[in-house]
């Protein structure tokens, strides 16, 4: 006897020692194959296991099919499975000999014991050759006839089997239908379960073809065959719950008590011990109760707890799983999640991805009242041993002070943090009060006098020393020895390798130089010279046009490099909301796991109908086109609140009316400016030759850096035409849309009713952008279904850099629109609002 | 493709074939390639997971124990299968088996919780909350019905069953009532949350100075459970920037083990001291002070209590033809409880 097969395995697993193995299996294989002696199974159940084992581990066992096939008659069911298991295996590669094995399966099929019977015919369908087809057919009919519910799951999978290697014969033989009726009559769950599994799989593959079949996949959304599944789900297994559930998340109930009829009937598999069960549950709440804002907002406060459950329950990769979920739904509704914000708490041991979701769900859910206790804990994880972490959670204490009214106690932890003496710490909290005081300018004396104690040479990362370097500039006339610290910087130019650095120190150093020009003076002249010879692009252009503005005009170069700035009230979210919503109507996928819809990470070819391009999907202007593609407005009114842009926020920003761009700043303090026209006009005592301002300060310029560069001629002013007519060409990147969105007041809000032909031509939004195209104002974004669209326009004065951004809400049933209208030319909008209501009245009409 | 659905369904094999296999790993496998193979067949086909209920499993193929093989060399039945197709496929009650017998018919339930904890350096609670499960180990004949009521449902948090408990008496009056599978399966799962205190506290101090560390933890019983407790273990990850560390304690034993990790087990708390571990850590050269703090994970376990505080008031049994014997327990053990210095 052989010695035992994993030695064999261990010792050489490779091809050319197992040819040895093989040819020995055959002639015992042979000799046992006609022997009837008691017993003789044994010593082929050993063979059987061996030629089993070699073929999982990769030998090439094929060459004994003849054998096996031999051998297969026996009453063994073990045996038999084995066999089965490698007549399955091998078929696919020599058809030939599988033909040889049909014979000895369709005798199988009509077994007496439904266990072999079901095996067998398992077998038959799994053998996927396709000019064995036409044996298939008779054992499947007979299968999904059989006494033995067995035979009936395992035929009607082999139905499905059948199809994916030959479509037409299985529609031939009228599979599908038998199907049908099995699934509406079999009284075994799990017949109906894969009845349902194999139709949806057929008919979804023939509805681009057939019409029949489309109207059958839709017919198994109809509300009788729907209400058939749920109301006999607890029958099915676990599996089959799932295939239920998802079912009914694609049906459209008729009216809310149909809603209302599906949510009693299901509550209870919320609390199923599977959570595919409990997920899918979820989902299907969820997309039921979409259109009822108050009851999806029940259904969150519901299923809070059996999803908290289910993270803190099970293997890690499930309770990631969960958590990717949990993060999605607390990613819009944070309020509802804002008492459990506990259980977002990090423990030690967990992996570090589960860690960063948590600290997103401690940023989204801090609110007044829980900040004091998750800023205290956050702080905690800055001193974990994980430095991501470490990091991640000082960034989750900048964006929930970014978010806060009340900063106080938060920036003095932030200040801590810069104490702590930790490189990558003070890196990450540098770079958050950097951010902070753009947001809180009010902040900055306390901020900068613990900035100023930090040394730059313990920053390193580049992201940390620009923001130091911007305070430098920001704040050079509070930051005693600033004009000096950015002098070394400049001194070690070359050994700055980033780009964004070097960036950064031209700005500063030029806004320190309108500060205190006296001692900035030669750090300017050298980091211009540096610039001008950078091999970056952008540094030499930023250096080169610094240079120019300076040589044009030093105030006109004070107001374009350092203006007021108006506080930043809300910073630009990374991802789009209607990529959020996207994710959120694939809830219960890999979507949310991924944080990424389906077409992003499937090919062209297994994605689904989309209605939105691939262009439009990264058309991102944020929070406000929160519209999705499927959202009554009622759900959008529900969506501007989870926005960052709160409605008080938005008060806030109506205070300050000018028009937030920096170049056109009402009222600036020009002594400063004075104060560098002062140095420069100082230096041009060296150079007395040439009078008049602009010449002046240009060759003193030239003269105080020690470059020579030609002149340019400076631009003429446009003069503004008195009327309001648009640039039928204007161009607004979705980015500036929504800054400008975010910063203008909304200088008009009106209702305008719509002409019936209007309601009539508005289908879809694509017909009013193409009619409001036509008069010149143009389409950002836009979203809703009938009867409730949504859209942004903008339009551009025809002459001038002026905008007017509209927001648009129309109702189709009550013939309503309400827009609302920002413009930086404020004194315009009325005239402006006059247009769009006649463009839009002419909507419809031919 | 839900993901939950593939997960669960994994994690559902990956029980199955340690139970069938005793144990699961990559040798294992190998040795049996057949059970796997065979087991398989029956779980998922074409994609979809069809049957994963153990007991149904059972009794379409027979586990590769001693017994069955003894058994089979016996008989000389070299069938390791039954010749019958279970009958629970068609049954209603699919995780049950038709009909085991069982000459000594027995009930133990067992209610098992894990705690959860976050302590924080000055001592408060950050976090405490208590998983549960209630664990059912059945032998009993025939298709008992059993009901099962708690004296205080009320401070569960929310709870998640077995397929086999009937939702509405647990909507309408909290009682579990069921028909349990055979043998050993989880019935619930329960979670509790907002605990006011733990059994035992953790103290850590550490203090540094000038390149070394002073460490001192101390251990004690905060809250009397009344029952013992015991395993107790404290655990820690060296910060990478020691370069040694002595410790030493008064009860117990430390181990510095090679990954960084220190382990101190302390078992039971003796009755007269307080265990403590102290010790100094020397820092990496040029580091005055430490900066990043080692969490201590504890861990301990005692028999008799549900720290939770919840309570079984009864354990009815219906259908069955003679008094069967029933057992209760309770137990409780440290899950993730940290504390932080």
């Amino acid at each position: 006897m052989a010695p035992p097969a994993q030695s064999h395995r261990s010792s050489s697993p490779s091809q050319p020692s197992g040819k040895g193995e093989v040819s020995d299996l055959k002639s015992q294989l042979r000799q046992l194959a006609g022997s009837r002696a008691p017993g003789v199974d044994d010593s082929k159940r050993d063979l059987f296991k061996k030629v089993i084992s070699y073929m999982t581990i990769g030998i090439d066992v094929s060459a004994v099919f003849g054998e096996m096939v031999m051998c297969s008659a026996t009453s063994d069911i073990v045996l038999k499975k084995m066999c089965y298991l490698y007549v399955g295996n091998y078929a696919k590669v020599n058809p030939d000999l599988a033909l040889l094995t049909i014979n000895f399966l369709q005798r199988d099929c009509k077994d007496a014991d439904p266990m072999i019977r079901g095996l067998a015919l398992r077998s038959l369908c799994s053998l996927r050759v396709a000019n064995l087809v036409e044996y298939l057919v008779g054992p499947l009919g007979s299968g999904l006839k059989d006494n033995s519910s067995y035979v009936r799951i395992v035929a009607v999978m082999g139905v499905l089997k059948l199809y994916h290697i030959s479509a037409s014969t299985c529609v031939d033989a009228d599979f599908p239908q038998t199907l049908k009726h099995l699934m509406l009559n079999d009284s075994d769950t799990q017949v109906v379960a894969n009845c349902l599994t194999a139709l949806q799989e057929i008919w979804s593959a023939e509805a681009s073809t057939s019409e029949e079949a489309s109207r059958e996949r839709e017919a198994l959304l109809s509300k009788p065959v729907v209400f058939y599944f749920l109301n006999r789900i607890r029958e099915f297994s676990e599996w089959a719950q799932c295939l239920v559930l998802d079912l009914a998340a694609k049906y459209v109930p008729s009216d809310n008590n149909e809603i209302f009829d599906i949510m009693n009937l299901l509550e209870d598999r919320l609390q199923h011990a599977n959570g595919a069960v409990v997920l899918a549950t979820i989902k299907l709440f969820l997309q039921l109760t979409l259109s009822m804002a108050d009851v999806h907002q029940q259904v969150y406060e519901r299923i809070k707890a059996p999803l908290l459950t289910l993270v803190s329950s099970g293997s890690p990769e499930q309770s990631y799983a969960v958590l990717s979920h949990l993060h999605l739904l607390v990613m819009r509704a944070p309020y509802i999640f804002s008492s459990d914000y506990k259980h977002f708490y990090c423990q030690y041991n967990e992996p570090s991805y589960v860690k960063k979701l948590k600290l997103e769900m401690l940023t989204a859910v801090a609110n007044e009242s829980n900040t004091y206790e998750i800023v205290t804990e956050l702080c905690e994880y800055a001193a974990n041993v994980d430095i991501p972490i470490a990091r991640e959670s000082i960034r989750a204490v900048g964006k929930i002070a970014l978010q806060q009214y009340d900063v106080n106690a938060i920036v003095d932890r932030l200040l801590q943090f810069l104490e702590m003496e930790k490189d990558y710490v003070t890196a990450e909290a540098l770079v958050l009060v950097k951010d902070l005081l753009r947001k809180y300018p009010q902040w900055s004396q306390d901020c900068i006098a613990v900035v100023g104690n930090i040394s730059s040479k313990n920053v390193q990362e580049p992201k940390a020393k620009a923001a130091l370097i911007w305070m430098l500039g920001e704040y050079s006339q509070e930051m005693h020895d600033a004009p000096y610290i950015l002098e070394s910087l400049i001194e070690n130019w070359d050994e700055e390798h980033s780009a964004e650095v070097r960036l950064h120190l031209l700005t500063a150093v030029m806004k320190c130089f309108f500060k205190r020009p006296p001692e900035t003076q030669k750090a300017l002249g050298a980091a211009l010279a540096a610039g001008l010879a950078d091999f970056h692009q952008d540094v030499h252009d930023r250096a080169l046009f610094y240079y120019r503005v300076l040589q044009h005009n030093v105030s006109v170069a004070e107001r374009v490099v350092n203006p007021p700035k108006q506080a930043v009230s809300v910073f630009a979210d990374t991802q789009s909301s209607e990529i959020k919503d996207r994710i959120f109507d694939e809830f219960n996928s890999l979507s949310v796991v991924y944080q990424k819809p389906s077409y992003m990470f499937t090919d062209k070819e297994h994605r689904g109908p989309f209605e939105f391009s691939d262009e439009l999907g990264n058309l991102s202007i944020g929070a406000e086109s929160a519209v999705g593609t499927v959202v009554p407005a009622h759900r959008v009114e529900a969506n501007d609140k989870d926005l960052l842009l709160s409605t008080s926020e938005k008060e806030e920003i109506k205070g300050p009316s000018n028009n937030g761009s920096a170049y056109s700043a009402p009222s600036y303090d020009g002594s400063a400016v004075s104060a560098a026209s002062q140095a420069l006009s100082e230096l041009t005592i060296l150079n007395p030759s040439v009078p008049g301002l602009t010449p002046q300060s240009s060759l003193a310029i030239d003269d105080l850096l020690g470059l020579g560069l030609p002149e340019i001629p400076s631009p003429a002013a446009a003069p503004s035409p008195p009327l309001l007519k648009l640039n039928s060409k204007a161009i607004l990147d979705p980015g500036t849309f929504q800054q400008k969105w975010r910063q203008l007041p909304i200088s008009l809000s009106q209702e305008y009713s719509v002409s019936p032909q209007g309601v009539a031509a508005l289908t879809t939004s694509e017909a009013l952008l193409r009619h409001m195209q036509g008069h010149s104002i143009h389409c950002i974004a836009s979203g809703g279904q009938s009867p409730n669209f949504k859209f942004f326009f903008f339009a551009q004065k025809a002459e001038e850099l002026s905008t007017f951004l509209v927001e648009c809400i129309i109702n189709t049933s009550s013939a309503k629109a309400q827009i609302k209208i920002k413009a930086d030319d404020q004194s315009a909008s009325q005239e402006f609002s006059a247009l769009f209501q006649s463009a839009l009245s002419k909507f419809g009409v031919p | 493709m839900p993901p939950l659905m593939a997960i669960e369904f994994l994690c559902r094999v990956a029980d199955v074939l340690s139970d069938y296999l005793g144990g699961l790993n990559e040798d294992v496998i190998k040795d049996n390639f057949v059970i796997v193979y065979e087991l398989l067949d029956e779980m998922i086909d074409n994609g979809f997971p069809l049957t994963t209920e153990p007991n149904i499993l059972r009794e379409m193929i027979a586990q590769p124990n001693i017994v069955s093989k003894v058994l089979s060399v016996v008989t000389g039945n070299s069938s390791n299968v039954s010749e019958t197709l279970p009958g629970a496929t068609a049954s209603c009650v699919p995780w049950r088996t038709s009909e085991p017998k069982y000459a000594n018919n027995e009930v133990y339930v067992d209610l098992v919780e894990e705690m959860d904890a976050t302590i924080n350096r000055d001592g408060a609670l950050v976090k405490c909350e208590i998983y549960g499960e209630v664990q059912v180990n059945s032998h009993l004949s025939g298709l008992p019905d059993l009901t099962l009521s708690f004296a205080n449902p009320s401070i569960l948090d929310d709870v998640r069953f077995h397929p086999c408990v009937r939702f509405r008496p647990w909507e309408s009056h909290q009682i579990l009532s069921f028909v349990p599978p055979d043998g050993q399966f989880k019935l619930m799962s329960y979670r509790v949350k907002k605990l006011k205190s733990t059994p035992i506290y953790v103290k850590p101090q550490l203090t540094s100075d000038a390149g070394t560390c002073r460490v001192n933890v101390m251990v004690g019983i905060r809250n009397d459970p009344g029952k013992t407790i015991d395993s107790i273990t404290v655990q820690f990850k060296l910060p990478p920037c020691i370069l040694s560390a002595d410790l030493t304690s008064n009860h117990g034993t430390v181990n510095i083990l090679t990954n960084k990790t220190c382990s101190w087990s302390i078992g039971r708390i003796p009755k007269d001291k307080a265990p403590s571990m102290s010790g100094t850590f020397v820092l990496e050269t040029g580091l005055e002070r430490l900066h990043v703090f080692p969490t201590f994970q504890v861990s301990f376990r005692i028999m008799g209590v549900a720290l939770s505080g919840l309570q079984i008031d009864k354990l009815d049994l219906k259908n069955l033809p003679n008094r069967p014997y029933k057992g209760f327990r309770a137990l409780t053990r440290a899950g993730e409880f940290e504390v932080r210095s």
